[in-house]
């Protein structure tokens, strides 16, 4: 156990000698600022308060931690209740009705505003000092020179995540601060954000300013030591898995060839650690069915042999080469798919699973696993639309992104029924002076009244899905006059409806607003359009003002 | 003599006991209500806080005029930040004979007159409800003045009146008035300290702050009165004009001013006393041995008068003249002390300075993954294109045309990466979100980078990426 401990604080050693020397005389606000793990950050500093106090003399008499999520604490009422249940080691029980600490029963309330929180501090500090002078009482003969002096006890508040208090909380952000010297009782708070301090300040220098710790961002070598040291042997010989002992150094290998592969992209030791998780128990499948045929193969052969060959032997070299050589295409996979939890760790090491036996099998035959087809798949939900919803998103899409003067030249059509001459080239941006244009694609949708939407699914409608429709009646002799019949259908209103409840469009215009066409605008992207036009042979490059 | 580079094991306990004693020192200045003898021995010791004793004294006169005569005082203190202003009112309170009333309030808690009025009935409560500081003799005649609040509101029988003893209970808003016009006829004289000052005088009609000082300007100094004193504390400079005209005409209009140590000796002195201090535990004053004392205060000597050592510390005094700086600046200067390098060195105080002082905006910016740096290369080019603003999707553009241009792309990104380091960047508020983004889907949110052009040409050349080099020398 020590040993794990140990491995916990590989690569924050200065963090913890310097935090723990400080809270010996603590300034009254702490400052920790990791801009890459503030949850792990968060975690030493847990594991570095248990520590303290167990050798603080006086123990958790003479001081007490408490720490709190300031994601989970989104009101000022959680919050101070948060602190004061964790510094008084109180839990609420269902049973007694989640009562919050009180000395009595039926006391104040200490979370009705900050003067409130500060009387609760109060209360726990006598309530603390009381409970210490009746133990100092009991054990007066046998602890007499080592008593901690005076009966005063010491506070120690941490609030992680500490950024959130500025948009959740921002008229506590001073008095917390502040806390010590408004409470007039040894107190230390501290904060722990990704964050820097100058982004949080309150204005005017209303906080005073705190005593700063910089988390350094690990190295690659130290983040591969301390994921290698942190392999706890979860299994032995009886039942050998992947947490082996001897497996030890082929994870050391598997690690640093992680870390070289995955710490350009991220350098959070948690995430390197998550992807770890997900990959190594299939990266040693094949060792442990190979090792599962060797001890069935031998106690099938001999069977008082004794148990002598149903040791796990640590794998050759040449075994190791033929397993990275399997895996090592997939440790991007997992990273790409892990890192932004587009899938979650057992799901992908199900779905990435080995074939059994692959060891065993000729190097040839072993197929490398196409990886899990990317399970955000763009074409997912359009699969169920209708033809003309189709239609009616790319046309969409084209109001949302074109200029709407560019309409009539994309698409106007003469009486010759040619198309009207395009603008022949991209008009030369620094003729003008002043910044470049950008692409409305990349600027994101404008909204257009739905009119305008009409227009130009008609005219989509007349270019590409003419052919398609059954003959026009006879009475429509003017041409185009069918199309726009279409256009009028109550069908298309409703698709209309349809999409923007699903939010494929949306409404930008109040629903109550009577005058005036409705104005939309475009919720899907160029890649999804892209594709929907593809399926309706338009060929939405040509319809669009800035070229791709 | 030579100092020691490495210490010998045996004086690493007096080294410990050594970084304790001056992280106790500094949490005694820091700490608002240090032990009166250990305050005492660091006032004298100070110089250069000549404006801090006058103001002491005179605050000092005019507090006892409220305990021992009676008298209504008002009185500002004002100084910048951390110029010792808190301090300067518990010293002073200290000294205080006879106990008075302490009403404490901050500005920074109580944001409106409501919870300040409940917060002094609350103060009032606690100081007068137990019988600690009552006076025996005073019991018996003044015990309607130790439940205010029953004088207030007449309506409320006993048992109720008796109820509100208890803290829980709490007059209501229209009672404001009475409850501090009452403030004089409590047994023992009051003193109301406010903290922020200027805060209360933004509250509406200035309710508080005018029944306060109208109070005390009606005091009478006689058998019935007791004497209350307002101590407003403040760091603004124009607060008196910040306060009604019917405030102002009640406030007696008496500043006190308080400084921060007004020379550069004075600092030193200041960070010498701090380097060795004087005050130790018993328990520390075992392992104190002789051999280490004349080490370290060789060691501190020629530290102090080291010229890089002394320029730092100008440097700091000329930016500021918080002593908490320098009190910070001195801590971190105990915490990186090891059995390595056992006394303060000229490197350590030039990294603290940096750590503690001014800091640089981002000083990670190298470390940032691949996606990211690439990222803000980008958001460097759209910057240089004239458009301050930009979307993950401009930003992304960007990141593909490189990728597409140059063949010699180091990483082939894809999948969510780009997608997570942008994300990231928002999260550390690398990149902060200018327009409102409620209706606009993520990918188009208005971003503005705030990191210098600089800053990440010295990043990129950190890391020494020579394509992300090359790519970020075509931004111009």
């Amino acid at each position: 156990m020590e040993d794990v401990s140990e491995a916990h604080y590989i690569g924050y050693e200065e963090l913890v000698t310097d935090l723990s020397t400080l809270l010996t005389y603590p300034p009254p606000f702490i400052y920790i600022n990791d801009p890459i793990s503030p949850r792990t950050t968060s975690m030493i500093v847990d594991s570095i308060f248990e520590k303290f106090i167990e050798e603080f003399p006086g123990g958790s008499s003479s001081i007490r931690a408490a720490k709190v999520n300031a994601i989970s604490c989104f009101s000022a009422r959680l919050l101070y209740d948060s602190i004061l249940n964790s510094l008084a080691s109180w839990e609420a029980q269902w049973d007694d009705g989640c009562a919050n600490w009180n000395i009595e029963d039926d006391g104040p309330r200490w979370n009705e505003n900050f003067d409130g929180f500060i009387h609760g501090l109060h209360a726990l500090c006598a309530y603390l000092q009381d409970e210490k002078a009746r133990k100092k009482g009991k054990g007066k003969q046998k602890q007499k020179s080592t008593e901690y002096e005076g009966d005063d006890v010491r506070l120690i508040i941490a609030i992680e995540r500490a950024e959130r208090l500025k948009d959740n909380l921002p008229e506590l952000l001073v008095p917390l601060t502040r806390l010590a010297e408004l409470a007039r009782i040894d107190l230390t708070v501290i904060f722990i954000s990704d964050v820097q301090w100058e982004d949080i300040r309150p204005p005017l220098g209303a906080s005073p300013d705190p005593f700063f710790i910089d988390v350094l961002p690990l190295t690659k070598e130290t983040i591969t030591n301390r994921i290698c040291s942190k392999f706890s042997y979860t299994s032995d010989d009886l039942e050998p898995g992947p947490y082996h002992p001897s497996l030890k150094g082929l994870y050391s290998h598997f690690i640093s060839v992680l870390c070289d592969v995955c710490f350009p992209f991220t350098n959070d030791p948690q995430e390197l650690e998550y992807i770890a998780a997900a990959r190594w128990p299939g990266f040693v499948q094949p060792v442990l069915d190979e090792h599962r045929r060797k001890v069935t193969s031998e106690s099938e052969n001999e069977m008082n042999e004794g148990d002598a060959g149903s040791t796990l032997h640590p794998p050759t070299e040449d075994v190791r080469m033929r397993l990275s050589r399997i895996f090592n295409s997939s440790l991007n996979s997992a990273m790409e798919e892990l890192y932004p939890r587009l899938t979650n760790a057992t799901e992908w090491a199900s779905a990435n699973q080995p074939k059994s036996d692959l060891l065993a099998k000729p190097p040839g035959e072993v197929m490398k696993r196409g990886t899990l087809g990317s399970s955000l798949d763009k074409d997912e939900g359009m699969k169920s639309l209708s033809r003309m919803s189709k239609f009616i998103l790319v046309a969409a899409f084209i109001a949302s992104t074109n200029p709407t003067k560019s309409d009539l030249r994309m698409f106007g059509r003469g009486l010759d029924e040619k198309k009207r001459k395009r603008r022949a080239t991209k008009a030369t941006g620094k003729t003008k002076g002043g910044p470049a244009k950008i692409p409305q694609r990349l600027v994101g949708p404008v909204q257009f009244p739905l009119d305008r939407l009409l227009a130009i699914l008609g005219a989509l409608l007349e270019e590409n899905d003419v052919e398609s429709r059954p003959p026009a009646p006879p009475e429509y002799t003017i041409p185009g006059e069918y199309t726009d019949m279409e256009t009028g259908r109550i069908g298309i209103y409703s698709s209309i409806m349809k999409l923007t409840s699903m939010r494929l469009l949306h409404r930008m215009s109040h629903p109550d607003r009577i005058d005036g066409p409705p104005a939309l605008k475009c919720g899907i992207s160029y890649d999804v359009a892209l594709l929907l036009a593809k399926q309706l042979d338009i060929p939405l490059n040509d319809l669009m003002w800035d070229p791709i | 003599m030579h100092v020691l580079e490495v210490l010998p094991p045996r004086l690493y306990p007096c080294l410990n006991s050594q970084k304790r004693a001056i992280l106790r020192t500094l949490q005694i200045s820091i700490h608002p209500y240090p032990s009166y003898e250990a305050r005492k021995e660091r006032g004298d010791d100070r110089t250069g806080l000549e404006t801090n004793e006058v103001a002491l004294q005179q605050l000092y006169d005019l507090i006892s005029g409220t305990v021992n005569r009676g008298e209504g005082n008002s009185c500002l203190i004002l100084g910048p930040r951390g110029s010792g202003k808190t301090r300067l009112v518990e010293r002073c309170l200290l000294n205080i004979p006879n106990k008075p009333i302490i009403l404490r309030l901050s500005g920074w808690t109580q944001h409106s007159d409501r919870l300040a009025m409940r917060e002094i009935a609350h103060q009032l409560n606690q100081q007068t409800g137990t019988t600690i500081f009552v006076h025996p003799d005073d019991v018996p005649r003044n015990i309607d003045n130790d439940y205010p609040d029953r004088e207030l509101n007449p309506f409320l029988d006993k048992s109720v009146s008796s109820m509100l003893v208890s803290s829980a209970s709490l007059p209501l808003s229209s009672h404001l008035p009475t409850l501090i016009s009452a403030l004089p006829t409590l047994p023992r004289p009051t003193i109301v300290i406010l903290d922020g000052f200027d805060l209360f005088s933004l509250h509406p009609r200035q309710s508080l702050l005018y029944c306060l000082l109208d109070t005390a300007q009606s005091c009478h100094s006689g058998a019935k009165s007791r004497g209350l004193a307002v101590v407003g504390i403040t760091t603004r400079v124009d607060t008196v004009n910040l306060l009604e005209k019917r405030v102002k005409s009640r406030f007696s209009g008496r500043i006190l001013r308080t400084a921060p140590p007004q020379d550069l000796e004075g600092w030193i002195e200041v960070a010498k006393a701090t380097l060795m201090p004087r005050v130790l535990d018993e328990n520390q004053e075992k392992s104190y041995n002789e051999e280490w004392k004349s080490l370290w205060n060789m060691a501190i000597e020629k530290f102090l008068s080291d010229r890089s050592v002394t320029k730092a510390l100008n440097e700091t005094f000329s930016i500021t003249r918080d002593i908490r700086m320098l009190n910070k600046i001195m801590a971190s200067l105990a915490l990186h002390l090891a059995p390595t390098s056992p006394f303060p060195s000229v490197s350590q105080i030039k990294a603290t300075v940096l750590s503690q002082r001014i800091r640089p905006r981002s000083p990670f910016l190298h470390t940032l993954s691949y996606p990211a740096l690439c990222l803000l290369i980008a958001s460097v080019h759209v910057d240089s294109t004239g458009h301050s603003t930009f979307t993950f999707e401009m930003l992304h553009e960007c990141f593909y045309d490189q990728l597409r241009t140059s063949l010699s792309a180091p990483v082939q990104v894809n999948g969510g990466s780009i997608g997570m380091a942008f994300e990231y960047l928002v999260s550390v508020k690398l990149f902060t979100c200018i327009a409102p983004s409620t209706g606009v889907a993520k990918e188009f949110v208005k971003y503005h980078s705030v990191v210098a052009r600089e800053d990440v040409k010295k990043a990129v050349d950190k890391t020494g990426q020579i394509n992300l080099r090359k790519w970020f020398t075509k931004a111009q």
